[in-house]
């Protein structure tokens, strides 16, 4: 075979595994997680198809600031956080780096409260089924043999893919689907500033900015390669939006449909796949659930680790041990066990902390995408990859958006 | 400054010691640390004690000095940043700083080739540890009087003198020595006209493996790349860069200015430049060999228009080419004459014609009599060589028949154009391997 094929050959391959199994299909799929599946279920069934357009503009933010940070970790070959304390100063560096830890911690606890409510649908408990996870995947991670387990985290977490069929079976009104994509319109009160708040919250999820740029550096990924990239970035974001467009249709053309107007259990939530797979929706349910939430959990304590050692600029490898990288370790079991352990609280409501940690990931996407914004612009950073007017005004509305939910979010607390 | 924990920067200094004169390493300037960190932001006043304004960064000079000197400060006057020139400080240390006269003059700063600000430039940036091989940030800078000049002497690079500077003022302004790297070591690699020339981390980099150098220059992006490739010396750059992945190689000297990427790929072997050249594309290469001395550019030009999955795709055209008649004295010669560049094990003979003959090892060159003719030496077992348009794959079945560390590439009248060595195969064999995604920490999937 010639140079020149295998030569070839190698960037197919490349490709190949990008657009299967890159970091923006993984992270397009580990968005869909049991926290993002919630959030969609419960806009389909409050209010039917009506607010869909939310989910529109989260996906368009999600493509727009994926690639943006793809970009910035191929071009400045550092991490979303050490550029922040580079351009920003100490301070600004470690608030970035508490915001990405707090709202991975969130998303950490939402993990952990899909593996509970998907639990209690074959009749187990949380007690066991939550600290067997954070067991689970400790042990995976720590033994490195994660990269395996990850595609069956990866396949399991495919079954969502039913909901694309279970919405066809559905029969949805396709014309109210697509008005509602097309025409921003929403009642103003609470709970719908809720939803669409975490719906931008769990599409434009701070872990995964983070996790792009963190994948562009740790792979060293040249300029040649982010043409794949960018590929592999927007498949994965579509991928997220298709899959929870269908989540919503389902949603609205059965739970809503038959008048059922909020989800407050995992069991409710997997009725709408009943017309696909009648009386074994839940168990299928159930096993995307745990697929999505295994795949999140295994990356998220990694990539948050990862940005921690990036803010303070010691690279941290795997192949490490506790007393080469004590903080990445650290910061790893803290996230494992903080985040298994808001599960454990007696009482603890799963569908409200699935919701509310998205609401949580949207205000701390504010200073996260505003310094994104900074670097962005900057010339000495980014080169001739520098954002144009046009992309820095996109960039900037999206950011005005996530504020007004924010804002509009705090106004409704205060004054109900 | 007298609270400074002198234990942990004895570990250091211990740890130093041995590796000629750093500063950080006597007691004298152990002593008399100042932190950059806690001074950026503190009162500067005139003789009287009256306060003139904050002191916003410290401009440093760049030169042939080992540790650079403190040029000037960056004085925040009135809502006015303003430049004080470094002669006009008459007292620094970590609690004050006073200026020498009342009158000052408020210039606004213009940068010069040459310097940079310490906060602005170099605090919390990647630098070259060169000790340590790696690239990492700084947490903070130290500052000594030293030969008469208040000069950076030291990079802390600790976690805990990082934590330290998010508290208030009162604990952000007690130094915390922890780990500090004695500027000699290390290569800062920012400023605003893009190039540090710091002669000490240019002598500490030239210690270095061109292998660790290339992994250095792997770990960076952009402006900091550039800045580390303009630190080096020529010819140890072109042997790092030789060491490089070919995409990594790419992809840096598509940032690197024509004339810079022309000077090292003319150091560079020449197999391996036409090997990245050919990569780069027309329009880049063209501006590339345009910039490059007529005759290399014509070699490069030719290699480059062989197909690389055939003999001439790979060969080095850098040949020892002696005549028949020549005497070993001469040929001996030319190999000390090409000692520097040249990985070549001896000379290749030809005839009166320039057609292959022999090729003979320097050992069997230094055995044979000087004054005797090459001709001599030529017997069995004679090189094998190759046409210049065989597939690789046959190169590979040559070599594994012959078991030589070598092989002659002929053109088609038997003529030496070139030679494999062992090495080129590997390279290009390991390039047809497919990479995947499989570098990095582990860290990410």
């Amino acid at each position: 075979m010639s140079i020149n094929k295998m030569v070839a050959k190698r960037k197919i391959r490349l490709a190949a595994f990008l657009a299967v199994m890159g970091p923006g299909v993984i992270a397009g799929l580990a968005d869909d997680d049991p926290a993002g599946i919630t959030t969609y279920s419960q806009l389909g069934t409050q209010f039917g198809y009506r607010m869909l357009w939310t989910l529109v503009i989260a996906t368009a933010a999600l493509i727009i600031f994926q690639d943006l940070g793809s970009r910035i970790g191929v071009v400045t070959r550092q991490g979303l956080i050490g550029l922040v304390r580079q351009k920003y100063g100490a301070r600004a560096g470690s608030f970035s780096a508490v915001s990405l830890i707090l709202a991975n911690l969130g998303t950490m606890t939402a993990e952990f409260a899909g593996v509970a409510a998907a639990g209690q649908l074959f009749g187990i408990s949380r007690y066991i089924t939550v600290p067997l996870t954070g067991l689970v995947i400790s042990y995976l991670v720590l033994r490195g043999t994660f990269k395996k387990a990850e595609r069956v985290f990866f396949a399991l977490s495919a079954v969502f893919l039913a909901y694309i069929i279970a919405g066809f079976m559905a029969h949805p009104n396709w014309s109210s689907a697509f008005k509602g994509m097309v025409t921003p319109s929403m009642p103003l009160n609470h709970q719908a500033i809720n939803i669409a708040t975490a719906t931008l919250g769990t599409t434009l999820a701070p872990w995964g900015l983070a996790f792009i740029q963190s994948y562009a550096v740790d792979k060293r990924l040249t300029r040649d390669d982010l043409k794949l990239l960018r590929a592999d970035v927007w498949v994965g974001s579509l991928l997220t939006g298709v899959i929870g467009f269908f989540v919503v249709i389902t949603c609205a053309a059965t739970l809503n449909k038959e008048h059922i107007f909020s989800i407050t259990d995992a069991s409710q939530a997997a009725v709408a796949l009943k017309p696909l797979a009648g009386s074994l929706a839940k168990y299928i349910f159930a096993i995307g659930i745990i697929g999505a939430a295994l795949l999140a959990a295994s990356i998220l304590p990694l990539s948050t680790a990862y940005s921690v050692s990036d803010l303070t600029g010691s690279p941290a490898a795997l192949d490490d041990n506790f007393q080469e990288a004590p903080l990445f370790y650290s910061t790893f079991a803290a996230i494992t066990i903080i985040g298994g352990g808001l599960i454990m609280i007696p009482g603890v409501s799963l569908v409200w902390i699935l919701i509310s940690s998205q609401i949580l990931n949207a205000i701390l996407l504010l200073p996260l995408l505003s310094y994104m914004y900074g670097i962005a612009k900057d010339k000495k950073l980014m080169g001739e990859f520098v954002a144009k007017r046009s992309s820095l005004n996109i960039y900037g509305s999206v950011i005005a958006l996530v504020a007004v939910c924010v804002i509009a979010q705090f106004w409704f607390l205060f004054h109900n | 400054m007298k609270q400074t924990p002198v234990a942990s920067i004895n570990t250091v200094a211990k740890r130093l010691v041995g590796r000629g004169n750093l500063v950080i390493t006597r007691k004298s300037v152990r002593d008399s640390l100042v932190s950059v960190a806690a001074l950026i932001g503190c009162q500067v006043r005139d003789p009287n004690g009256k306060t003139i304004g904050k002191l916003v960064d410290i401009v440093v000079r760049h030169g042939e000095e080992t540790y650079p000197p403190v040029s000037g400060l960056i004085v925040k006057v009135a809502n006015h940043k303003s430049f004080i020139n470094g002669a006009r400080i008459s007292k620094l240390t970590q609690k004050e700083i006073t200026l020498s006269s009342t009158k000052i003059n408020l210039e606004n700063y213009q940068r010069r080739p040459g310097e940079s600000l310490l906060d602005a430039d170099v605090l919390d940036h990647q630098i070259v540890d060169v000790d340590g091989l790696q690239v990492v940030r700084s947490s903070d800078l130290y500052l000594a009087p030293l030969d008469k000049e208040i000069r950076v002497v030291g990079v802390d690079i600790s976690f805990v003198s990082f934590l330290r500077r998010l508290f208030p003022a009162l604990i952000a302004r007690r130094p915390t020595p922890e780990h500090v790297l004695d500027w000699a070591m290390v290569a800062s690699l920012t400023d605003s006209t893009g190039v540090v020339r710091t002669s000490s981390s240019k002598s500490a980099l030239s210690q270095l493996r061109p292998a660790d150098i290339a992994d250095l220059i792997e770990d960076l992006a952009g402006r900091e790349q550039g800045a580390l490739i303009e630190m080096l010396d020529p010819d140890l750059a072109a042997d790092a860069l030789e060491e490089m992945e070919d995409d990594e190689l790419e992809s840096l000297l598509r940032g690197l200015p024509a004339e810079r990427s022309a000077q090292l790929l003319a150091r560079m072997e020449p197999d391996e430049s036409a090997e990245v050249l050919r990569d780069l594309g027309s329009e880049h290469r063209e501006s590339i060999l345009s910039a490059m001395e007529k005759s290399v550019a014509k070699q490069l030009r030719e290699l480059v228009s062989f197909d690389e999955d055939l003999a001439g795709g790979i060969m080095t055209t850098h040949l020892l080419i002696v005549k028949e008649s020549d005497t070993v004295a001469s040929a001996l010669k030319l190999l000390v004459e090409n000692k520097e560049r040249d990985s070549s094990d001896g000379v290749v003979v030809v005839d009166a014609k320039g057609q292959l003959v022999d090729h003979i090892q320097t050992v069997e060159l230094i055995a044979a009599k000087s004054s005797s003719s090459v001709l001599d030496l030529v017997a069995k077992p004679f090189p094998t060589s190759v046409l210049i348009d065989t597939p690789i794959a046959e190169v590979v079945e040559e070599f594994s028949n012959n078991r030589g560390s070598s092989i002659i590439v002929v053109d088609e009248k038997n003529k030496p154009i070139g030679r494999i060595l062992s090495d080129d195969l590997v390279d290009a064999l390991s390039r047809s391997r497919p990479r995947g995604f499989s570098k990095g920490s582990g860290v990410l999937s």
